[in-house]
């Protein structure tokens, strides 16, 4: 499969899909004692979802790549809802930025007030190759229980060249030593299913 | 007959950000030879090191260092070290999400490429890599995992020697390979390195202790005080060196 623009891959428990990025977006229910793992690798356009976690014990993970390529602009937006107590989600994002592409993640945590014991995090790490991309995290915590916690956190920044001068001390060619990075930067976030398209994009764009 | 020089330090200068570290450095390593640095903490003898491999943060503002009659400083770091530089790093660097295993194969056969022969295949790879590995106790499941990353202080120092046995430089730089290993594993990674001394093969040993000069023994010591070589001499200097200190070349 080629990859095109506006397409984002999704592996939503254990099955794969690509969704045209520009529609709605999705909403999801998680009901009691269910789990939801959801990853994305998103390319350009908006790619939302917002999760409902209706009933005690209900998780959720949602992990997404964005590649930012070229003027792309990538707009991500986690919204998750800690309807009950004792709820429990995971927000993964890692973006990699070239050229002229702009991207945002605005990550949503909805803490109601009687919705004690729950457990959210949220983290954003981006990479940013060229000095005219630029990306932006607007994380937005509304806890009102106070019996919960919340970890949250964004890093932004360039290839790490201590990591790059090493590679390439031991003969990999610089070209070769920041693919090797790139791809394990969001190899951790994104199964192996999704590598390929992964790669793709790298031998076009990084 | 005299020996074939193998790399030739004249007059470096160098500095990270404003600030000069290596203040006319001179030194020639000739080709089969091991030479010891022992100089005081903050002297400038890892700086020295990374300027030898083309690290990014230190700025050479003169000098020459001629590498197999080349100028060393004109290449990048990786074609400094498919051209036969190694440094094992006195600290070295975690790659999260980089397996072990795939990071020494992309740094073999970039060599090989760069030597113009074709990649290694798996049968070939293992069979390189098995026999050293087992030599310096790398398990199986250290190659699995990424490179680095949760490894003890004395693993690390233990894989570093064991990339250099995998690959074979002309010109290995060991910078405090003794610190953090144990007893039995300072015997280990000693041998290594004494089963690699070759006469195409030269070796420079950064340490603070006499004993690993006691298991690798040199063919020449240099003292290094201030950015520069201030004496040099047979392994009798570390002698006098661990009972006297520093004191006489300040
Ligand atoms: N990347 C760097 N940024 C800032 N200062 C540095 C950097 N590298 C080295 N220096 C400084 O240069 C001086 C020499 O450092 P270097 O690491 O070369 O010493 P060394 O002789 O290896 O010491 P040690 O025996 O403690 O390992 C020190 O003052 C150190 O703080
Ligand atoms: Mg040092």
């Amino acid at each position: 499969m080629k990859i095109t623009n506006n397409l984002c891959l999704i592996t939503q428990d254990g099955q794969t899909k690509t969704v045209n990025v520009s529609s709605e977006g999705l909403r999801l229910v998680v009901p009691d004692g269910k789990e939801l793992n959801l990853s994305a690798l998103v390319f350009d356009g908006t790619f939302s979802v917002r999760v409902v976690l209706a009933g005690a014990e209900a998780k959720c993970r949602l992990s997404c790549v964005y590649l930012s390529g070229r003027k792309s602009e990538n707009k991500i937006r986690f919204d998750v809802q800690h309807q009950a107590g004792n709820t429990y989600s995971e927000q993964i994002v890692r973006g990699i930025l070239t050229d002229r592409a702009k991207a945002s993640f605005e990550g949503t945590i909805r803490i109601p007030k009687d919705s004690q014991k729950c457990d959210a995090s949220q983290n954003h790490r981006a990479v940013v190759l060229s000095d005219a991309a630029s990306v932006t995290a607007i994380p937005e915590l509304e806890i009102y229980a106070d019996d919960v916690k919340c970890a949250h956190g964004s890093a932004i920044g360039s290839l790490d060249k201590t990591q790059l001068f090493y590679l390439m001390s031991r003969g990999v060619p610089a070209d070769v030593a920041k693919k090797m990075l790139l791809r394990a930067f969001v190899r951790d976030v994104l199964d192996d299913s999704f590598e390929k398209y992964v790669d793709e994009w790298m031998g076009e764009h990084a | 007959m005299t020996k074939e020089t193998l790399l030739e330090i004249k007059d470096l200068h160098a500095c990270v950000g404003e600030k000069e570290i290596l203040k006319g450095l001179s030194l020639t390593i000739p080709m089969g030879e091991v030479h010891a640095i022992m100089g005081p903490n903050g002297s400038g003898k890892s700086t020295l090191s990374n300027v030898i491999a083309g690290h990014p943060a230190y700025e050479v503002t003169g000098g020459q260092i001629l590498f197999k009659g080349q100028d060393l400083l004109a290449m990048t770091p990786d074609e400094r070290a498919n051209s036969g530089v190694f440094l094992a790093f006195q600290y070295p660097t975690e790659l999260p999400g980089v397996g072990t295993a795939l990071f020494l194969k992309t740094a073999l056969n970039a060599k090989r490429r760069f030597q113009g022969f074709p990649d290694l295949d798996a049968v070939g790879f293992m069979k390189r890599l098995k026999p050293r590995a087992q030599a310096l106790g790398i398990t199986d499941d250290m190659l699995k995992r990424p490179v680095n990353v949760g490894f003890s202080g004395g693993e690390k120092k233990k894989l570093e020697t064991f990339q250099m046995a995998f690959l074979e430089p002309d010109f290995c730089i060991l910078d405090e390979m003794d610190s953090g290993l144990d007893i039995d594993a300072l015997r280990t990674v000693s041998e290594a390195v004494n089963v690699m001394r070759e006469a195409h093969r030269s070796f420079l040993l950064i340490t603070h202790y006499q004993r690993l000069l006691d298991y690798i023994v040199p063919d020449y010591i240099h003292i290094m005080v201030n950015g520069r070589i201030v004496d040099s001499g047979d392994k009798t200097l570390a002698l006098k060196l661990e009972e006297k200190g520093y004191e006489d070349y300040k």
